[in-house]
């Protein structure tokens, strides 16, 4: 079967790819290929008829239960050959009805790609491989049905379709997840045997409910039923395939093969004969007020999958035999109908059977062959629609004894047969007969000899099975239907004549109050104008998909404005509700028991005055200058707490940072709008300041609960060790140089990426300077001060030497590279300040990415030299040399490293002061309003 | 103590070094080429670990030769070589399509791109609690810089946001870590899991509190709600092979999460055993829900697949929130899917927003594209990839995560999300796909990329690249389906991590 | 008690980090993250505990010394954020230029 399945596949890449060497070529392509299809299917056909079911098996994904397993038995053969037969003729058929506008390898391509879809669905042992092939028909679907893509009732049929049958194919999957868990496989093989232990499972009604949804959807059934019609927009021989072999045929496939797993609960009789009977009612009522040619027969395609599945819902074997039989016949006769009324649309122009009348005179060949057909539909005798729809209402009377208000069920199956032959009676007077057409765009005449071949094939099979049902259908229809039952088969035979039973009386009637109905349809149209004329699937469909999209825009609309302040809020928000959940959900005590440090006066002191300055800048926040000058002294209180409690590595780093940090923040504020931001609505302000109170509040409360707590860390090997082992005093530089020196090299590389990306950001960026400050003085053009000047140029060498000593110290005692790195580059900042930034250029290249780049790669090669000896990345060493005058002098490999952080620092920071810099000085330059003084 | 381990690492730090040093003298094509070459290398370098793992070994390096937990020390296990290969898998194509043109509209482009795959690497690998903040700041500001990549206002305005979340991101970080060294006393993850279990119970509160907030800063990564609301901008306004390359960035919070849930608060945890799993379930299908509604609002493809993103991240959580080894094995085979397929998404967009003209990839009728097959054509199967429909890896993920979510009490909720969430894609995608491709009235206008059949295979061939992928994940998801359970089985498994690292 | 007016000086740089950065202009913005960044130093720092006068620089005088860890952690901290805040100062004029105004939106309503 495989095989099968590649054929068709690789087929469809085929026929599209040959259709550029011309467009018929596409068409025997397709039709060769399905002819191979059917070739493949007749070596295997013996042993299937000979009762066995063959198994092709493809390891996928065998640990979750997933394989590849084909599977051939009397039902998938049945199907087989319906889909390649009919899709067959369909491809010759649409060889002379496609214009030579439509692109033909994109056509057959189409219908090959939904062919071998099909094909896989009725050929699948595994049920989730099924359920890909389901969905792969639902998207082989659109693209046939969107095929005439610049018509806007395509598009939307063809979404309509995809969006209804998608559904199904949703709630199929979810069903077949949990039949899966129920059978414990996926394989039919267990599943068709498991029965019992299936309905009697507790998942057993939300599993059925599931898969039901799936096989409505995809066979039209009401309420779902509506996507059908709309799809009607398919060029003919889709929806003539569509109709007839596919596509609504896999929703009652999946109903006769799953029949022996799930069927005879009262919960399957009652969902699946109640929905199908509503169908059939339904479908065959709407069916006679269509005007549309295809309309009418969309609807009684609806109305007849609502009597298969009605015979699938009673249960009975014999029932079942029925539905497979219903399912050949109808194929064969809706194929044909569908296929004439192509024709007829295609010779005259429309479809509109208040305008097509009398085409009896203008082509009596294609009339006879589409009466014929009408009459099989329509269930009269020696066709083959009579056998199945008798069988039919043998079973509704039967199944009607059973139960109480039995005799209602033959009743209702009797209006609904009214008004299919009525239907059917319309199908062939109004078209054929009734007058003469009115204004037809051409005057109709008979199809190119080979469009009509096709019908004519069916409509003899029509012929032949109703006449001869034992010598043609018998031996299929048993093994398809012994392939449903999984048993041995009740006892049936298929004679024309079985004496006079309840079926030929409620055919009788069906046929008589069908010509009534008819006779008096004009006055039915009317009142069906009157009362259900927009009375339809579609508008409601519609409404709910327009409901879908705009409630999903208002709630999307609603969460993402676009606002950062929004993004703030509920980000601190989530932090409360974590932090807070988890402390008190753990339910543990605040405070520990850890004996406390002494609050001396000055620190107090200390403390309260930062918590005074940190105040103060925020409620200052909008004067700008005072706020940078106020949390400069935030900063410098922080250094003082680094020192105070024995860190003064610490200490100097924030110190220095801060220089740095306060510098550039004066050079950009001077960029920034001078006058200040509007004040913020008070509810705002208060509701920031209770947020901001909350998570202060955590903050001090979670230290509070660390702070009074008993500690033990693993400090102590980094005391014991950093002598001996990292030839250092300064533990904390030797934990940064050699102990956590990888930490070191990330934090040195985030360094250079911040200057690499501001140079890339700041680049070309040109920033009108205000001409004056937020008085209202204009900026002072004075030359730099001299005396500043020349001392800054006398301090410069002095505060390298200072920067040098700090960094080669820094292994023991408080310093190393970065903050030597800090230092160097405030100095070097010095002379901007001091002497512009011209001066400075002439003596200090611009460009600092080689600094950058060799400070980096010093610091991530001194790693590498470990490797040489066969030691992990970052391994230090350390000797001690002895120098004249300094004497014994200690150097460690990480040194090395230190000077790399060094380098990276100074070039990071000068990179981005010097690019501050130049923007000064250009818009410096932008000419003065005043003119020059 | 094989230096294969670092060796990840190190190649995109040096070679970005490289191309920072050289920066003046080598030409464009020979930039291109080395930072090509490169990501070549890592995907070597994977390769070869993934060989080194795959028999369950869990290789450790140890930094400076200092022995845990008071060195720095790189695990590599399954987990951690996967998201490896991942990202190394996606940077190819994203830095193919970025030298076509985007490397030059702004400076450092490759140098941005190696350290962030340097930062990404970093963070896979680490095994110490600070040393992970540390990456993250570096792959983070690798982004800011690639994002900002090129310039523009709306691209300035998301990076602004960006960045400025993400610097509050990295605070809350701080707070965490710092927490958990107050009371626990290490920064080592492994050290951490067996402290974790010995806390007694007077002292729980402010490690729980630390975990939650540990686990905020994930969220924000991953962008779940309520902290998705960053994502969509960024994502949509950046330059194609960035967006395409952050694919992995939410991916790379889904891994911390799934990390941090299964070492530290595994089934060896003692009070704090799968104390995430609360949370994670709900949060997870709120994202998928909230990302799909995204998806159908969307009012233009790149915003569209954004919102995609955060769907598929929220699918992903679903899948490991579930807590079982299915779960997980789910999650892991989902995890490459949702990264390529939403790397292709991006690369895709820009192709097709480029033939636009003025309409760019707004979703008004426009103009006829050219190249209309083919871009349809990918178009189509990018989209049922992203949606989840068969054959194609999205609905084998998501097959997989329904069959682990059996067993879950709360079934009927996953199931409904997910399947729903499905549904409304499969509607948003026939929209967008109609829209722009079926009601194209205007005629076509002669962009500015020449349309020689050369250039146009291989201006897509990089998306392509990511279809192909996302195809061997389905031919070959035996095998995959195979490695996830066996992935999902070690990190269940923490004992072996905590050994391995700790008893080297 | 001073571990108690620690946490509080936490808590307040904490409190007045939360509410600049709520702010819709960049320059309180900054000021904001400054802020939180003062309060995670101090925080990482004290989760060593505090103690005086005991540098961790080892000397044959001293007996006992602070726990290094958290000094070193917070130095890469420091520096980390150094590199943060330069870039968000940056990236404000940056968007100053591209936005034509400080909101953090590129809404002008002030």
């Amino acid at each position: 079967m495989l095989s099968l399945l590649l054929t068709i596949f690789t087929g469809s890449v085929l026929t599209a790819w040959v259709s550029r060497f011309g467009r018929l070529y596409a068409a025997w392509a397709a039709g060769a290929l399905a002819l191979l299809g059917l070739l493949q299917l007749v070596p295997r056909a013996a042993a299937v008829f000979a009762g066995e079911t063959l198994i092709e098996r493809l390891a996928w994904m065998p640990i979750s239960g997933l394989d590849l397993v084909f599977r051939l038995d009397g039902l998938g053969l049945l199907f087989a050959l319906l889909i390649l037969g009919i899709g067959l003729l369909v491809i010759v058929y649409a060889r002379y009805y496609l214009s030579p506008r439509d692109c033909m390898g994109r056509f057959y391509a189409y219908l090959l790609l939904f062919m071998g879809a099909m094909l896989g669905i009725v050929l699948s042992e595994n049920i989730i491989q099924l359920l890909i092939f389901w969905e792969l028909t639902s998207l082989s679907s659109f693209l046939l049905i969107s095929y005439w893509q610049y018509r806007a009732d395509a598009r939307q049929g063809a979404r309509m379709a995809l969006a209804i049958t998608g559904a199904g194919g949703m709630a199929l999957l979810g069903g077949f997840v949990l039949l899966g868990e129920i059978a414990g496989s996926y394989e039919l093989s267990t599943i068709l045997a498991s029965g019992d232990v299936i309905r009697a499972h507790p998942h057993y009604l939300p599993m059925l409910v599931l898969v039901l949804l799936g096989a409505f959807t995809k066979s039209a059934q009401f309420p779902f039923h509506f996507w059908l019609p709309n799809a009607m927009s398919a060029p003919t021989p889709v929806s003539a395939y569509l109709h007839s072999a596919t596509m609504v045929k896999a929703g009652v496939f999946l109903l006769a093969r799953l029949f022996p797993a799930l069927s005879g609960t009262p919960e399957w009789a009652w969902l699946v004969s109640g929905v199908g009977l509503t169908t059939f009612i339904l479908g065959a009522f709407m069916a006679l007020f269509q005007h549309d040619l295809k309309g009418l027969l969309a609807y009684s395609t609806i109305s007849h999958l609502g009597l298969i599945t009605v015979l699938f819902g009673i249960g009975t074997p014999l029932a079942a035999v029925a539905g497979v039989f219903h399912i050949i016949n109808h194929a064969i006769f809706k194929a044909s109908l569908f296929m004439a009324a192509g024709i007829i649309d295609h010779e005259s122009g429309s479809r509109d059977m208040r305008c097509l009348n009398g085409l009896w005179k203008y082509m009596p060949h294609t009339a006879l062959l589409a009466m014929v057909a009408a009459a099989a539909m329509a269930g009269v005798p020696l066709l083959n629609g009579f056998l199945s729809k008798e069988m039919f209402f043998a079973e509704a009377v039967s199944a009607g004894t059973h139960l109480q208000l039995g005799w209602l069920l033959p009743v209702l199956i009797t209006i609904g047969g009214i008004f299919a032959v009525a239907y059917s009676f319309r199908f062939i007077h109004d078209v054929f007969f009734n007058g003469e057409p009115i204004d037809l765009p051409k005057t109709p005449h008979e199809p190119p000899r080979w469009m009509k071949v096709p019908v004519e094939l069916l409509v003899a099979l029509c012929l032949l099975v109703g006449i001869l049902p034992s010598l043609t259908v018998e031996p299929i229809l048993r093994i398809a239907a012994a392939g449903v039952l999984q048993t041995e088969l009740p006892h049936f035979d298929l004679a024309i004549w079985h004496g006079v039973s309840p079926a030929l009386l409620m055919s009788l009637a069906a046929a008589l109050g069908g010509g009534l109905l008819y006779a008096m349809r004009s006055p039915l149209f009317a009142l069906h104008e009157k009362y259900c004329g927009r009375l339809q699937g579609k508008l409601l469909f519609d409404g709910l998909l327009a409901g879908v999209f705009a409630s999903a825009g208002s709630i999307t609309r609603w969460l993402d404005t676009g606002s950062l302040q929004r993004l703030m809020l509920s980000f601190f928000i989530a932090v409360l509700v974590l932090g807070g959940s988890g402390y008190i959900g753990s339910g543990s005590p605040l405070a520990g028991s850890r004996e406390l440090l002494e609050l001396d006066a000055i620190s107090l002191i200390a403390g309260l005055g930062l918590i005074l300055a940190a105040v103060a800048t925020v409620v200052l926040h909008r004067q700008r200058f005072v706020a940078l000058v106020l949390i400069g002294a935030v900063g410098l209180v922080v250094s003082l707490i680094f020192v105070k409690f024995s860190a003064p590595d610490l200490a100097l780093t924030q110190l220095s940072v801060e220089i740095v940090t306060i510098v550039l923040l004066l050079l950009a504020l001077y960029f920034l709008p001078q006058r200040p931001a509007r004040e913020s609505s008070r509810p705002r302000v208060l509701r920031d300041v209770s947020i901001a109170a909350l998570v202060g509040g955590g903050a001090t409360l979670l230290t509070w609960a660390v702070l009074t707590r008993p500690y033990g860390s693993i400090a102590g090997y980094f005391l014991e060790n950093a002598k001996p082992e990292g030839g250092g005093n300064n533990v904390v530089n030797v934990i940064l140089v050699d102990f956590r020196g990888y930490d070191t090299l990330g934090e040195i590389a985030v360094l250079a990426l911040a200057a690499l990306g501001i140079f890339a950001m700041l680049e070309k960026l040109q920033l009108p300077g205000p001409e004056t400050d937020e008085q209202g003085r204009r900026w002072n053009r004075d030359t730099h001060p001299a005396v500043m000047a020349s001392l800054t140029r006398l301090l410069l060498p002095l505060a390298l030497l200072v920067s040098i000593f700090i960094l080669l110290r820094g292994h023991n005692l408080p310093g190393g590279g970065f903050i030597a790195g800090l230092i160097t580059a405030v100095a070097l900042i010095m002379q901007y300040l001091a002497n512009g930034v011209t001066w400075t250029q002439s003596r200090l290249p611009a460009n600092m990415h080689p600094v950058i780049g060799f400070g980096l790669l010093l610091a991530a090669a001194t790693g590498l030299g470990s490797w040489l000896v066969g030691h992990p990345y970052l391994t230090s060493t350390f000797t001690y040399l002895d120098w004249p005058l300094v004497g014994k002098f200690e150097v460690a490999s990480a040194m090395a490293f230190d000077v790399g952080v060094y380098l990276v620092v100074v070039g990071a920071t000068l990179l981005i002061l010097i690019h501050l810099g130049l923007m000064h000085s250009a818009s410096h330059a932008s000419p003065d309003p005043q003119g020059p003084r | 103590m094989s230096h294969l381990i670092i060796a990840p690492v190190l190649l995109p730090l040096f070679a970005g070094l490289l191309l920072l040093l050289l920066r003046s003298v080598l030409s464009v094509r020979i930039h291109r080429t080395l930072s090509l070459i490169a990501v070549v290398g890592q995907i070597g370098l994977a390769i070869a670990l993934l060989s080194r793992v795959h028999s369950g070994e869990i290789l450790t390096y140890m930094l400076g030769g200092w022995i845990p937990p008071f060195g720095i020390v790189l695990v590599a296990d399954r987990l951690s070589v996967w998201m490896l290969l991942i990202t190394a898998l996606l940077a190819l194509p994203a830095l193919l399509h970025g030298v076509r043109g985007t490397d030059l509209r702004g400076r450092h482009f490759h140098i941005l791109f190696q350290w962030q795959l340097f930062g990404l690497s970093g963070a896979f690998l680490t095994g110490d609690l600070f040393n992970l903040f540390v990456f993250f700041e570096i792959l983070l500001l690798a982004s800011y810089g690639l994002l900002l990549h090129g310039g523009g206002r709306l691209r300035t305005r998301a990076g602004l946001h960006f960045v400025i979340i993400n610097l509050a991101g990295s605070t809350l970080f701080l707070f965490a870590v710092g927490t958990l060294y107050g009371i626990l006393g290490t920064l080592n993850m492994a050290d951490l899991a067996r402290q974790v279990a010995l806390v007694p119970a007077e002292h729980l509160g402010p490690v729980k509190a630390a975990s939650l907030l540990l686990f905020g800063v994930f969220i924000l990564k991953s962008a779940l709600i309520p902290l998705h609301l960053w994502l969509p901008a960024a994502y949509a306004n950046t330059s194609a092979p960035v967006a395409a390359l952050f694919a992995i960035m939410t991916k790379l919070g889904a891994y911390a999460i799934l990390r941090i849930d299964t070492l530290i608060f595994g089934s060896s945890a003692g009070a704090l055993a799968g104390m995430l799993d609360a949370w994670l379930l709900p949060l997870a299908l709120l994202t998928l829900v909230i990302g799909m509604l995204g998806v159908v609002a969307a009012s233009a493809l790149r915003q569209q697949i954004a919102y995609l993103v955060v769907a598929s991240v929220g699918s992903l959580l679903t899948a490991f929130a579930l807590g079982s080894a299915a779960g997980i094995a789910a999650g892991l085979y989902y995890l490459p899917h949702a990264t390529f397929a939403a790397g292709a998404f991006f690369l895709l967009a820009d192709a097709i927003a480029s033939r636009r003209g003025g309409f760019d990839d707004r979703f008004e009728p426009g103009v006829v594209l050219a190249d209309r097959k083919v871009l349809g054509g990918l178009f189509f199967v990018v989209a049922m990839l992203s949606v989840g429909l068969p054959p194609l890896s999205g609905f084998i993920g998501k097959w997989m995560t329904l069959q682990a979510a059996l067993p879950h009490p709360s079934l009927p909720w996953i199931m409904a999300s997910i399947l729903g969430t499905s549904l409304l894609g499969i509607i948003a995608m026939a929209r967008s796909g109609s829209v722009l491709f079926y009601r194209a009235e205007a005629a076509p206008v002669d962009s500015a990329t020449p349309l020689r059949v050369g250039t146009r295979t291989r201006e897509l061939l990089p998306a392509i690249l990511l279809l192909l992928l996302c195809l061997a994940l389905v031919i070959w998801a035996g095998p995959v389906d195979e490695f996830a359970r066996a992935t999902a089985a070690q990190l269940l498994q923490p004992e072996d991590y905590i050994r391995a690292v700790l008893e080297p | 008690m001073m571990e108690a007016l620690m946490a509080l000086v936490i808590g307040v740089l904490t409190a007045c980090g939360v509410y600049l950065t709520l702010r819709a202009r960049t320059f309180p913005v900054v000021l904001g993250l400054t802020f939180l960044s003062y309060a995670v130093n101090l925080f990482l720092f004290t989760m060593g505990r505090l103690t005086i006068g005991r540098p961790p620089i080892i000397h044959w005088t001293a007996a006992d010394y602070a726990d290094p860890l958290p000094q070193a952690l917070v130095l890469t901290a420091i520096v980390i954020s150094f590199a943060m805040t330069a870039f968000v100062i940056m990236l404000s004029l940056k968007a100053r230029e591209e936005l034509g105004n400080d909101h953090v939106d590129g809404r002008d309503d002030a």
